[in-house]
């Protein structure tokens, strides 16, 4: 047996549901049989995916409980073998596993994706972050017609359940409330402040306006189509507003175009 | 090369090396912790950096892997490399998976020439992209291929003197093989070129009665320090370190047994001036 193939088999022998023995093992005359040392590294494979799993979507576990959240899990280590280098990585689909899984509990995906997201933000491309002084330096050069940049670990998930309070109560280590359908959907925007994960809920308005910078619309052309979506609001006050509370909040940047795939 | 005894960096010891001078002459970091975009991890890293020399140890290279090594890690591998300057940069002999997958494990080589020619090719490369020897570290294993031509301290020579790169020997993992496998751990230390090992590292295991489990998650067994202590008779003074990954205790307590370490090889090293 050659070293490719060797590899293959090894490879399929950890990634199969059940670990057999392989005629390419020298036998021992000591300890374990070839097939029980083979089961060392067919378990500690599952075990490692689990534990990031768990690891990474901390909440959701709780939330979940033990025995459910294991079971899920295994089930996902069964269905997804391992791509990343980074183990990190590994849980990027456990969001849609879930939504999939629990069809009728969907508050347990947009749980999950919370977590996913605010573990991305966390290791995140840094950037440099825009303060009153530069934008007031480019409103003069630019004349007022700036397009203003994200931070590369700026994302924006959709709830249509109070996930939002459940993994507040989690995280107080409080009894989660009943789960609840909103009357609407809210957009929460996550992003890295300084060196802490950070998320809020956004308003209708914000959303939009956050939608615009993040497709490169110069400022003209986001007051222009606030306007137009929101006629009753008065969009000049309240832009004003929005945009002191990104600088304090730090999701403005002002490093060149920069996407963080990891974060999305 | 550095003298003096490290410490793995571990998150959980951040404050304790940013509040003040620790008693440990280098630091060893897990390259892929760090091979991130930014946030938290870097900052920390950038920070301590200042104040201690450092070395890079990866676990994701998959020198002996059939297919290759992926240049993107090497990409980052090397983007990290020069933001910290380490002392030297080490990873497995090992393969971690084929074909796109990656089994996150040390997965052990058989020692035949192909193997060998194969480590050669990734070997090169690495170092090409680096530009400077890598250094490869001994995996603990628990399985053993009937294709193997030759002892794990043979191919660990032939790797030296085919590529040019460096040990990094893991008196834990040599004891732990040992014991799996039943060869004599001084035929290894004894059978390894003494100019190639530039490191040391001390770790513990998981002992299972008929076999023994490479856990980093233990303090040094009596056997590893006699080990370590006969490894110094042979090599001569090589820069040490503990290594945690698991259960990671308060750094006070790594430090101590650190101290362990020191003391012995002190003594070996003074009863070796003596003779």
């Amino acid at each position: 047996m050659n070293l490719r193939e060797l590899q293959i088999n090894f490879q399929h022998t950890l990634l199969d549901a059940k670990c057999s023995g392989a005629d390419w093992v020298r036998e021992s005359a000591r300890g374990l049989s070839s097939r029980d040392r083979l089961a060392i590294y067919h378990n500690a494979y599952r075990i490692r995916l689990k534990d990031v799993l768990l690891d990474t979507f901390e909440h959701t576990a709780v939330y979940l409980g033990d025995d459910w959240f294991h079971k899920l899990a295994a089930a996902y280590v069964r269905s997804h073998h391992s791509t990343y280098t980074n183990i990190g990585l590994y849980g990027r689909e456990f969001p849609h596993f879930l939504a999939e899984q629990l069809a009728d509990d969907n508050e347990v995906s947009e749980l999950a994706l919370m977590d996913w997201k605010l573990r991305r933000a966390f290791d995140g491309t840094d950037s440099t972050v825009m303060t009153y002084d530069n934008l007031q330096y480019l409103a003069n050069v630019e004349s007022g017609s700036i397009s203003l940049q994200p931070v590369p670990t700026l994302s924006i998930s959709t709830q249509h359940f109070n996930t939002l309070d459940i993994w507040h109560a989690i995280n107080q280590d409080q009894l989660p409330p009943a789960v609840e359908r909103l009357p609407q959907p809210i957009d929460i925007l996550i992003w890295r402040k300084g060196h802490s994960p950070h998320f809020r809920s956004l308003a209708k308005i914000e959303s939009a306006a956050i939608a615009c910078v993040c497709s490169g619309d110069k400022l003209e052309a986001i007051g222009a189509a606030l306007e137009k979506d929101f006629p009753d609001v008065d969009v000049a006050t309240e832009f004003g507003v929005m945009l002191h509370r990104w600088l304090d909040d730090e999701i403005i940047s002002i490093a060149s175009k920069n996407v963080d795939d990891d974060a999305r | 090369m550095t003298s003096g005894f490290g410490l793995g960096l571990r998150t959980q010891h951040y404050k304790d090396f940013l509040a003040e001078p620790q008693p440990v002459e280098w630091l060893e970091v897990i390259s892929d912790n760090y091979m991130v975009n930014g946030g938290k991890p870097l900052a920390m890293l950038d920070q301590i950096r200042a104040h201690y020399p450092m070395v890079m140890h990866g676990v994701s290279m998959s020198i002996g892997a059939i297919n290759g090594l992926d240049k993107d890690y090497l990409r980052k591998l090397k983007t990290l490399e020069q933001r910290i300057e380490p002392m030297w940069v080490s990873d497995h002999l090992c393969w971690t998976g084929v074909h796109g997958h990656n089994m996150h494990d040390l997965l052990p080589l058989p020692y035949t020439l192909e193997a060998l020619q194969v480590i050669k090719r990734n070997v090169d490369q690495a170092q090409e992209v680096l530009q400077r020897p890598l250094v490869l570290e001994n995996v603990s294993s628990y399985v053993e291929y009937k294709t193997s031509e030759m002892t794990e301290w043979e191919f660990l020579s032939e790797v030296c003197q085919a590529t040019g790169c460096q040990l990094l020997l893991d008196i834990n993992n040599i004891y732990v093989s040992a014991f799996n496998h039943g060869f004599s751990p001084i035929s290894f230390i004894e059978g390894v070129p003494v100019d190639s090992v530039i490191q040391f590292h001390l770790a513990g295991h998981q002992n299972n009665g008929d076999h023994l489990i490479d856990t980093h998650d233990h303090s040094v067994c009596d056997g590893v320090w006699v080990l370590y202590r006969q490894a110094l008779m042979h090599y001569g003074y090589v820069p040490t370190m503990i290594e945690r990954d698991d259960k990671i205790p308060p750094l006070a307590e790594l430090l101590s047994e650190l101290d362990i370490a020191r003391a012995i090889s002190n003594d070996v090293l003074n009863s070796k001036i003596a003779i």
